[in-house]
């Protein structure tokens, strides 16, 4: 019995001194034995764009008050030798008085929208790329930006009217190629589920679109990028939507200044040619931001729409047309941006329409950060 | 219209053909991020190779632009060489990704990290960071080309996986490389002889982009003028670096070609520390296409800063 027990100490102090500093260490360093570990984590960010503004024209408290306009995670990661994923999810107020109500009932005030889930290829032959899952659609310029990386508080007027209030994203899958051309050119092909605000999701019928990108060196410092896009898909029985985009980008920064001088000239056309249309709808836009200083933009914009249904902000406007109806706008911002990851904007807008009289004249005031790991912008 | 045909597969085929001829019987096409790595990839890989640069020597790396016709030149590479440490992570990442070349993706053998060769890294925090400091690098100081016994661990490195992609020229990857390194050697002695009067001196720098350079030439800095990296300095700050300059005496402001100099300026004409505006990288000033003269500039720009400097005093 004593053997015994001289026998069961000496293995327990064994063990003990084998689980020692070292064994702890090992166990919390390795998940074999844990089943949990750290070490693959996605990179993880989150901003938050927080919005107070005032209307001369809408009284409702949606138009005037300070609010959290969006928040938005962001998760990214290498999920195996052939795809990279990227998962973003915001948080805004409602944007429609359904979904508004709907939230009410929940005492939630907020919704989640899932903008993007998606896998993009990392080993395609021949140049290709591709994406599949949701996904920003490549249309124009300004639709594929998240809302944080507006150049103004809102979207411009035309992409307003014509491709939604909340960007485009949708699920499907997307194919690009290199075009061997003596400059930089992109052509990407997409077919999607229809499930954007401007198309009818329900409808069986194919939704798809392409999107054309030439970008040319003029200077060591400046790029000239021009984009041609389209989409189409079902719009109601019997019905297809169909728009087509045009955009002319100009990008100039200092090449001996660090955050010296820079600008963004972005111009955009968007023609939507629907099944019965009414006239000929057509939006543009023109917005250029200017770094006059180490810490500060100014950005100036405007932009003409002319359409038969009501645009995004325009809703109290009385359409008693029966053709088009033209809505102009005019904004002036300064932003300053005290580190690449907060900035605070100060913004006046001013929207007219032809009818009715109608006039706004907004002052915003918005500001933004971003913490944690977050990508780098596209260019 | 089968001779049409035939035309039409033939020169259908050419680029083909093109294509696939062997690896060995041409140059290696590398891409660096920086103007330092290209004048370095250059003296190893000699006729051997031809380099380009993406980021302009001109230009502070940490703000390029990523324009994606960086990209297409990036598409074409062989062997993508960078300086590491996330010092490239604002732009770098976007360009691998739209170039779509598997030879330079990271893990690739044409996927070249140089701060891998480095043994003495600097200011590599020892504890957790956050942007509580700036815009941090949280794997170090990534400025290690400013230390040219870096360069010749740069140049090891590249003659090694320049011989791992072109095993044809591997003995004269070696040897080019070695004949760098003796280069180096060779003007080591002159560097700090060059620079003998800066460190009877204090210096206060703009950047942390210094740190490797005030280290091997054994200066004494007093601080740096930007203090959290990538944010305007505050007044304060600024104000205490003016005051600390007055009071030692004997200063010598160092900043970058790139650089806001307005605070660099006020704190040099409140104390009278002269204000010497360095290229940051190799081509950042004319009389600077090499490695070697560019770090001679530099040697020699400090050597005449604390001469004027004493003639002052």
């Amino acid at each position: 019995m004593r053997h015994f027990i001289v026998t069961v100490v000496g293995a327990c102090a064994a063990v003990l001194v084998a689980t020692g500093p070292v064994g702890t260490a090992f166990a919390q360093a390795s998940s074999t034995a844990t089943g949990v570990s750290r070490l693959m984590n996605p990179a993880v960010s989150a901003n938050a764009l927080f919005l107070a503004q005032s209307s001369s024209d809408d009284d409702s408290y949606g138009e005037n008050n300070i609010a959290l306009q969006e928040a938005e995670m962001q998760f990214s990661a290498v999920v195996d030798p052939f795809w990279k994923a990227n998962l973003i999810v915001a948080f805004h107020p409602p944007h429609h008085e359904e979904a508004a109500a709907k939230a009410e009932e929940h005492h939630a005030g907020f919704e989640v929208h899932l903008e993007e889930a998606s896998l993009t290829s990392r080993s395609m032959p021949a140049g290709l790329g591709l994406r599949i899952g949701k996904f920003f659609l490549p249309f124009g310029k300004h639709a594929p930006l998240h809302t944080h990386q507006f150049p103004f508080v809102r979207a411009p007027l035309p992409l307003l009217a014509f491709l939604g209030d909340h960007g485009l994203t949708d699920v499907g899958a997307e194919l690009s190629a290199t075009v061997p051309a003596p400059w930089y050119s992109v052509a990407k092909v997409y077919g999607i589920d229809g499930g954007v605000a401007i198309l009818d999701g329900e409808d069986r019928d194919l939704a798809y679109g392409g999107r054309l990108i030439n970008l040319w060196d003029v200077s060591d410092n400046a790029t000239l990028e021009l984009g041609l896009s389209a989409l189409t898909g079902p719009a109601g029985p019997g019905m297809r939507q169909l728009v087509y985009g045009a955009d002319l980008t100009y990008k100039w920064s200092s090449g001996s200044l660090s955050h010296g001088p820079a600008v963004n000239w972005i111009n955009e056309v968007v023609l939507p040619d629907p099944d019965g249309k009414v006239g000929n709808p057509v939006g543009a836009y023109s917005l250029v931001q200017y770094r006059f200083a180490r810490n500060w933009w100014l950005g100036l914009g405007g932009g003409k729409v002319a359409d038969t249904a009501p645009v995004e902000g325009f809703e109290s406007v009385n359409l008693d047309a029966d053709g088009l109806v033209d809505y102009s706008e005019f904004k002036a911002n300064v932003t300053f941006t005290p580190s690449e990851f907060s900035d605070l904007r100060a913004e006046v807008s001013y929207a007219e329409t032809d009818q009715d009289g109608y006039e706004d004249l907004r002052f915003s005031i918005q500001w933004n950060f971003t913490i944690g790991a977050h990508p780098a912008h596209l260019y | 219209m089968r001779k049409y045909m035939t035309l039409m597969i033939a020169a259908a085929l050419v680029p083909v053909l093109l294509a696939g001829t062997p690896a060995q019987a041409k140059k290696l096409n590398v891409v660096t991020t920086l103007t330092d790595l290209a004048s370095i990839a250059r003296s190893v890989g000699g006729e051997d190779v031809t380099v380009i640069s993406l980021c302009p020597g001109t230009r502070d790396p940490h703000f390029m632009p990523a324009k994606p016709s960086l990209a297409r030149k990036l598409g074409k590479a062989d062997m993508l060489v960078y300086d590491g440490m996330e010092l490239e992570i604002g732009w770098l990442p976007q360009l691998i990704e739209k170039a779509r070349n598997p030879r330079v993706k990271p893990g690739a053998r044409g996927d070249v990290d140089c701060s891998q060769a480095i043994s003495n890294l600097l200011e590599v925090p020892a504890a957790t960071v956050d942007r509580s400091e700036g815009d941090i690098h949280p794997l170090g100081n990534p400025h290690y080309t400013l230390d040219p016994r870096n360069a010749e661990a740069v140049a090891d490195l590249l003659a090694e996986r320049m011989s791992d992609l072109d095993p044809v020229h591997a003995q004269a990857f070696a040897d080019r490389a070695a004949a760098f390194k003796a280069e180096i050697e060779k003007h080591l002695p002159g560097w700090v002889e060059m620079t003998a009067k800066a460190r009877a001196h204090h210096v206060l720098i703009y950047h942390k982009h210094w740190t490797y350079l005030v280290d091997w030439l054994g200066l004494d800095k007093i601080g740096e003028i930007e203090h959290r990296p990538g944010i305007t300095p505050s007044p304060r700050h600024v104000h205490e670096m003016m005051d600390k300059a007055k009071r030692l005496g004997d200063v010598v402001i160092i900043a970058a070609t790139w650089d806001h100099l307005d605070a660099a300026k006020e704190v040099g004409k409140r104390s009278g520390a002269p204000l010497v505006v360095l290229p940051g990288h190799t081509g950042g000033t004319d009389g600077t296409d090499d490695y070697i003269s560019f770090i001679d500039t530099i040697c020699r720009s400090l050597g005449a800063a604390t001469t004027q400097l004493q003639s002052l005093r």
